[in-house]
């Protein structure tokens, strides 16, 4: 049963359009991630979810039920929607204690004192913030607040959960430790998530799909893996991925041996997995993942270490293979010398043609040195 | 049709678009009404005008009043003289306020003066005060016997008779207005000073600047956006000051704008009096646009960086104890010592003589048939009038406040809710707008449009409603202008966060916008409050005897000569105001201060 659906959602704001006919479904249970650059409509389309946002024009369903329809008429107060929101920055009413904060939404509903009193208890205890429960939110780290904020979040047990980049906050070691506890919250508490982001690896690490939009146009919807390996354009391409994905300017002509790729550089066949037309009057772009540019003794390429950067785990480098710059990631604890020759190859089928003019995936294939 | 419905459906559930519609009427009627008004009675002839305006009716057209005002062979006398007196007054005033706060500025921030505490509580005072405090005091020090009557207490010290351009006309008038609104370049400039990064001086010592040479291309520039604010502001202000030119002034027909309106509206030329209403607000209008033009691009390199723990102060050296006298004195000048002067002015019989058998107790309690032989009144402590004026002034000040706290700040949330919009950058030009239209002018205005019943609205001249009513609108700009910024710098999601539990509106209000705004919402309150108290100019036109107010009966005893009644009612006013003001900020930290800029 599907819990969210968007309908041909689009928000203006005067002639700006923020978000552009958006179609989306998520699925009961999903970690859905909004991401995306700044401005790209992820915070609206989170917003109009939780009606915090007028759309429009178009439709929004949760749980089969109408909650938004530009043409009947119908906007359902945030409150009815049974959603709870996580804010960018808190939001923590400044001048109540911590129990108070996470009461309040409670005692507007008209819970008893006692029901209140348990489900606040519980809250502390599963957050871990009992001792502050009498502090005011200036006296408590981000971090803590952040507790806070989840705790009075969850306090009515919202099915849908919408959080809108509640990590930026932070500092980078206590960001690690909260998606952690995010993620594990996903998994216990049955709920569904949807959480706005410009961070990939936030995005990547903690959702079961990721929604990638650019100037209010959703560009690719999808587990996140499937971004990272078969992204459907360029921007998709780019976006993903650190170090960025090599793109090498090509010329393509399709031969009885497969798809023949020239560059100022080198020359390549390049085998797709299905087949496809090649028009030879089009430009296209080749794209390589960094780790998918192998350093080998016995690479057929030549190339010169433009630089290196070592971090103990793996090591980026940067080659010059005449006019082109690769980047390549190499795994283990290693460092090369500037201006050090390395031969390269390539393996498998990670490698995708593009459409220079379109921006649009033509294939996925391998790679072979000629 | 249906699509339309729904949008407008939509767009009245929401309350901030409630409240604007709801300012769009009111103020449409209580503000952009009385701005076609003064247009519209610049143009027609007027009951007392029939006589000259040679053939016509009361209410004809006519262009009589421009012709006169701005090209006939009076007009020197009618517009130009009062004109270029304001300017002349308007451009000191600036100069003394800005050297003299700037340079106390600079002291109490930078530099190792002794006193700080007591010196900058006492700076204040003069702004706090009524702002004709400093020209009666000037006036009860230098009065000459020629045309003030009586000797002043420096001739009666001194022996030495003050000549009149030092006692009455622009020279007094420039100094005392300059100095009402030092507090405004102390409050702006050492508010820059006190905040400004020291790392900014730091690197420029680090690169062997010498400390003058600092001062100069560093230390000025940063503080010049503040004192271009402090121009527009004091310049403004100084413009429509009515008071002041009107006590030290009058005794030798020295004219500005507002004195010269107060003369033709309450007199036989109301025509003249709109046209120099609409002129004020034509300058008023220009310096607000320079203002945004000059200070609104460079008010992000005045941004505070927070990270200036460690202010080096400079050392005065051999320089500490006299510079500290000197501004002591000085700040004493301002503060305590004029209200000496009306304490002892009210307590003397025969003005000018201030030996020890002249002194009576008679003008605060005396009797009235008693030997009280001036002017056979009551002293002021049991005099039913000046009990029932205060009693009108609380009255009053207190609904004003009340009315343009409360609406200050609903205009100012629905602002900020809807900006961007339309809707909401209009009602903010609408409650800024009361601010502009000079008081007196104002009041005119009310005046006429209240005289009669207006469809339901019914004719309120001589009713407490109306000064109420007149109260309210024209503090409006004060609050909704600390509602604005204060709103601005909540994030809209402190509300949502409570939207999204179902909490309805007056709730979010009651319980969490409005204590989180706390002392803006007290501001809001305290400076309409203030302000109202030593109001005249506002109020001086439309009362009447029933509903007389503590400065207009002040006005009065001041006109007639009533010179210690008038002092000591003052001392009253002044009294009450210093005390509420304290009050307040001791128990809330609500202050006057906060509100500079508004």
């Amino acid at each position: 049963m599907p819990v969210i659906r968007l309908v041909n959602v689009t928000k203006k704001f005067g002639s700006f359009v923020a978000v552009d006919h958006l179609n989306m479904t998520i699925q009961d249970g999903d970690f859905v991630s909004l991401l995306g650059p700044s401005g790209c409509g992820k915070t609206t389309t989170l917003r109009m979810i939780a009606g915090l946002e007028t759309p429009t024009e178009g439709e929004i369903y949760i749980d089969d039920t109408l909650v938004f329809s530009d043409e009947k008429g119908i906007n359902l107060s945030p409150d009815k929607r049974n959603v709870g929101f996580l804010f960018q920055n808190y939001a923590l009413w400044p001048h109540m204690t911590v129990y108070k904060n996470i009461a309040f939404g409670l005692e507007n509903l008209k819970w008893s004192k006692a029901d209140i009193e348990k489900r606040v208890e519980e809250l502390l205890k599963t957050l871990q913030i009992e001792e502050f429960r009498g502090r005011y939110p200036a006296e408590l780290s981000g971090g803590q607040q952040q507790r806070v904020a989840i705790a009075r979040t969850l306090a009515t047990n919202p099915s849908i959960l919408l959080m809108d980049e509640p990590l930026s906050n932070l500092d980078a070691k206590l960001r690690n430790g909260m998606r952690a506890e995010l993620k594990r919250l996903h998994a216990t508490s049955n709920s569904t998530f949807v959480y706005v982001t410009h961070d990939q690896s936030e995005a990547m690490t903690l959702s079961t799909r990721v929604c990638l939009m650019e100037r209010g146009l959703l560009q690719q919807y999808c587990p996140p893996l499937e971004l990272y390996g078969e992204p459907t354009n360029l921007f998709v391409a780019d976006f993903m991925g650190n170090p960025t994905m090599n793109f090498v300017d090509v010329k393509a002509r399709s031969t009885n041996d497969g798809i023949e790729l020239t560059c100022p550089s080198m020359n390549l066949l390049f085998t797709p997995l299905e087949a496809v037309e090649i028009d030879e009057s089009e430009d296209y772009v080749l794209g390589l993942r960094p780790e998918a540019v192998l350093i080998q003794d016995d690479g057929q390429i030549e190339g010169t270490v433009i630089s290196s950067l070592p971090s103990g785990m793996e090591t980026t480098l940067s080659i010059e293979v005449k006019d082109v710059r690769l980047s390549s990631v190499v795994f283990g604890n290693i460092d090369f010398a500037m201006d050090s020759k390395v031969n390269l190859t390539f393996k498998g089928n990670t490698y995708i043609l593009f459409n220079k003019r379109t921006r649009n995936k033509v294939a996925m294939g391998s790679l072979t040195i000629k | 049709m249906k699509r339309k419905l729904n949008h407008l459906f939509a767009f009245l559930k929401k309350p901030q678009n409630l409240i604007l519609l709801f300012f769009v009427v009111t103020l449409g009627y209580l503000v952009l009404f009385p701005l076609v008004c003064i247009i519209r009675d610049t143009f027609i002839v007027h009951a007392s005008e029939v006589m000259r305006v040679k053939g016509s009716k009361i209410g004809d057209f006519t262009t009589y009043h421009w012709i006169k005002v701005f090209a006939d062979k009076n007009s020197a006398t009618i517009f130009y003289t009062p004109l270029f007196n304001t300017m002349k007054i308007a451009l000191g005033a600036c100069i003394v306020s800005i050297s003299f706060g700037g340079s106390f500025a600079w002291l109490v921030t930078r530099t190792d003066m002794r006193w700080k505490g007591l010196l900058t509580k006492l700076f204040m005072f003069p702004y706090i005060m009524p702002s004709w405090t400093l020209a009666l005091a000037w006036m009860n020090f230098f009065k000459n016997s020629t045309v003030g009557g009586a000797q002043g207490i420096f001739t009666a010290l001194t022996g030495i008779v003050t000549p009149n351009w030092f006692a009455y006309g622009g020279f007094p008038i420039t100094l005392v207005i300059g100095l009402h609104y030092a507090p405004f370049a102390y409050i702006l400039i050492g508010g820059i000073l006190r905040n400004m990064d020291a790392n900014l001086e730091e690197a420029a010592v680090i690169l062997k600047t010498s400390r003058a040479r600092m001062f100069m291309k560093i230390t000025i520039p940063m503080v010049m956006p503040a004192v271009l604010s402090t121009f527009i502001l004091v310049f403004s202000s100084a413009m429509s000051a009515f008071a002041v030119p009107q006590f030290l002034g009058l005794p030798v027909r020295y004219y500005v704008l507002t004195t010269q309106m107060f003369r033709n509206l309450n007199g036989t030329n109301p025509g003249y009096g709109y046209i120099i209403a609409l002129v004020m607000i034509a300058i008023a209008l220009i310096i607000m646009f320079i203002n945004q033009a000059v200070i609104g691009k460079r008010k992000s390199y005045t941004t505070v960086t927070g990270k200036s723990a460690n202010i080096s102060t400079f050392k005065l050296k051999g320089f500490r104890t006299p510079i500290s006298t000197i501004f002591l004195v000085l700040v004493l000048c301002v503060s305590v010592i004029p209200m000496i002067s009306f304490l002892l002015q009210s307590l003397i019989k025969i003005q000018g003589n201030y030996s020890p058998s002249n002194f009576t107790l008679d003008f605060w309690i005396g009797e009235a048939g008693a030997s009280n032989e001036l002017n056979d009144k009551a002293g002021i402590l049991i005099n039913k009038d000046v009990w029932k004026g205060l009693f009108n002034s609380l009255k009053l000040s207190a609904v004003a406040s009340l009315g343009a706290g409360t609406f200050g700040f609903l205009a100012g949330y629905a602002i900020v809710k809807q900006r961007g919009t339309f809707l909401s950058r209009f009602v903010e030009n609408l409650t800024f707008i009361p601010y502009l239209i000079p008081s007196m002018a104002f009041s005119v205005i009310y005046l006429s449009m209240f005289a009669v019943r207006h469809g339901p609205i019914p004719a309120l001249y001589g009713s407490f409603a109306l000064l109420a009513i007149i109260g309210t609108v024209k503090y409006l700009p004060m609050a909704s202008r600390s509602g604005v910024n204060s709103m601005l710098q909540l994030s809209h999601e402190i509300e949502e966060a409570a939207m999204i539990v179902g909490v309805p509106w007056w709730k979010r209000m009651t319980q969490i916008i409005v204590p989180i705004q706390k002392s803006t919402v007290i501001s809001g309150y305290l400076l309409p409050f203030i302000s109202s108290m030593r109001e005249l100019s506002l109020y001086v036109l439309l009362v009447t005897p029933a509903n007389k107010v503590l400065t207009t009966i002040l006005f009065q005893y001041n006109e007639k000569g009533w010179d210690q009644y008038a002092n000591a009612i003052n001392f009253v006013i002044i009294v009450f105001v210093l005390v509420i003001n304290f009050g307040i900020e001791k128990l809330t930290g609500a202050s006057i201060e906060k509100g500079v800029g508004g």
